[in-house]
């Protein structure tokens, strides 16, 4: 086992903790009140729209949050943005090596990661894209009722559930990754907290930390 | 029981809308001028035909159609209300139950204490039938639509009476009884129909969506009267809740069970790195080095 380090590095800006939090927040609440309407046993507790009232309210903040995000940070946004969609060597060598991580605690052959590995960004990914996905079906569900051709109302309610199956199936993967996990050690600190050992930076996030070491030896 | 039905003789109705004021009266569905948000506004457009839609509180009005046929001018009337369809899009895609097949009289009932105010049937509905009483804004809401008198507290049918609208029906355009004897007698009115020179004159609802609860008698092809030629079910229904979702059943029970296999062979592993003595190699037989 490494030898712990008093020493810190920040992984997470408060704006990101606080935005990460709302938004699955959020999704969370939305997640439940859509679920209610997947499984029909659970039909009746959506009756008198009370799910609907907080799915709409949760949607708004699930819209507005990352928006307050982009103007109060558009850099590290747009930069988050293009990392999604930057895929390279690494990841590949990552997902062969993280069966034998995820399952037998291996640690060989994972290659060293940036600020967010494979499996992170993949996450990310899906963020992004089925963000918008969710967006888009919603508003159009949501404010072109009846003004919508009834076929592209449907097409939306197919696609608003197609996303809710791939997300709601990969938070589960996500949460439990983040805390549930036998080895996972700061990913949840990271998240909370903001910061994480320069000893869990170096062996679980090796590039990033050689970029941040790399860029405070020019500075200094 | 036999599935009822209402039959519409298009050739017999004056459009006195006998039919819609009685709708409203036994139902409850009062609508003062101007109306509330979202309804639909009673106001001149023009035309004898007001409302211009079904409403939250308007489940049945006549539709007015200017044509061109059988060489002349003719004004048509069509009843607009739910068609009780045996294949409902509605009940398919309701997640609460709230529209269901009603198997006593084989119409399509709504309980409106349990609908959530979803919209789905709104947009599913072949025939534009369901209205929510609130589209856009962040509050209750709920759908509405012709429950062939069968409120609770209101029906009319468990007491052994006629629908209001066929009781008020005074050229007896409006008929109710069992479905079969409706299709005959619909049937036979078709026949003298077309003897008398009406060529296009035809029963619809007989074959549409499984069959129709409300059947109509009509003077020329559907489409003059504005009523959709054979409307198909709609095909994303049967998608969305007879493949997507049993699939996103599986994929959410897969991945959690996916998850909990791999919380009890990752913590084994773990702690066998971690004991001393709970032999390391034979956690990692088989693995490639």
């Amino acid at each position: 086992m490494a030898v712990k380090s008093e020493a810190v590095v920040e992984k997470y800006s408060k704006a990101t903790r606080v935005l990460h939090h709302i938004h699955t927040t959020a999704f969370i609440l939305l997640f439940l009140t859509g679920l209610v309407l997947f499984i029909p046993g659970l039909g009746s507790l959506a009756r008198d729209s009370y799910t609907r009232i907080i799915h709409r309210v949760s949607a708004a903040i699930f819209i507005i949050a990352p928006v307050i995000y982009l103007v109060m940070k558009p850099k590290a946004a747009i930069q988050a943005v293009k990392d999604a969609f930057d895929w390279g060597k690494e990841d590949i060598g990552w997902l062969k090596a993280a069966p034998r991580y995820y399952f037998l605690s291996d640690e060989e052959g994972m290659p060293p990661q940036g600020h967010m590995n494979t499996g992170q960004k993949l996450w990310w990914l899906i963020v992004v894209v089925f963000g918008v996905v969710f967006v888009l079906t919603g508003l159009i569900m949501w404010f072109l009722k009846t003004v919508a051709p009834p076929g592209l109302f449907q097409w939306m309610v197919f696609v608003h559930d197609v996303a809710f199956i791939v997300t709601g199936a990969m938070l589960f993967v996500h949460v439990y990754l983040g805390v549930i996990h036998p080895m996972m050690t700061e990913a949840w600190k990271a998240i909370s907290k903001g910061t994480v050992s320069t000893e869990y930076a170096r062996s679980h996030h090796g590039k990033w930390y050689e970029e941040q070491v790399n860029k405070a030896d020019k500075k200094g | 029981m036999a599935d009822k039905a209402i039959l519409y003789d298009a050739s017999r109705c004056t459009a006195c809308r006998g039919c819609q004021a009685a709708c409203k009266e036994w139902n409850e569905n009062d609508e003062t001028i101007p109306t509330k948000e979202n309804s639909v506004k009673a106001q001149n457009r023009g035309s004898y035909e007001n409302p211009p839609d079904l409403g939250p509180s308007t489940w049945l009005k006549i539709k007015f159609t200017e044509v061109e046929h059988y060489n002349k001018l003719d004004w048509l009337f069509t009843r607009r209300a739910c068609m009780h369809c045996t294949d409902a899009a509605c009940v398919k895609v309701c997640p609460s139950h709230a529209l269901y097949y009603d198997a006593a009289y084989g119409i399509v009932g709504f309980n409106k204490s349990l609908c959530t105010g979803c919209g789905y049937c709104v947009e599913f509905c072949p025939f534009s039938v369901p209205k929510l009483d609130h589209y856009i804004g962040i509050e209750k809401a709920k759908v509405s639509k012709c429950v062939f008198c069968t409120q609770p507290g209101l029906n009319r049918l468990d007491a052994g009476q006629t629908p209001a609208c066929v009781k008020s029906c005074p050229p007896k355009a409006l008929l109710y009884d069992d479905r079969s004897a409706l299709i005959t007698v619909g049937k036979q009115k078709v026949q003298t129909l077309q003897a008398a020179g009406f060529a296009g004159a035809n029963l619809y609802g007989e074959k549409e969506l499984g069959g129709l609860h409300v059947l109509y008698v009509l003077n020329d092809t559907p489409d003059k009267y504005g009523l959709p030629v054979n409307p198909p079910f709609p095909d994303v229904a049967t998608a969305w809740k007879d493949i997507i979702q049993p699939v996103g059943w599986a994929v959410g029970g897969l991945t959690i069970l996916g998850l909990v296999l791999n919380f009890i062979v990752a913590r084994e592993a773990k702690m066998t790195q971690e004991l001393p003595g709970r032999g390391k190699k034979e956690a990692k037989h088989g693995g490639k080095k």
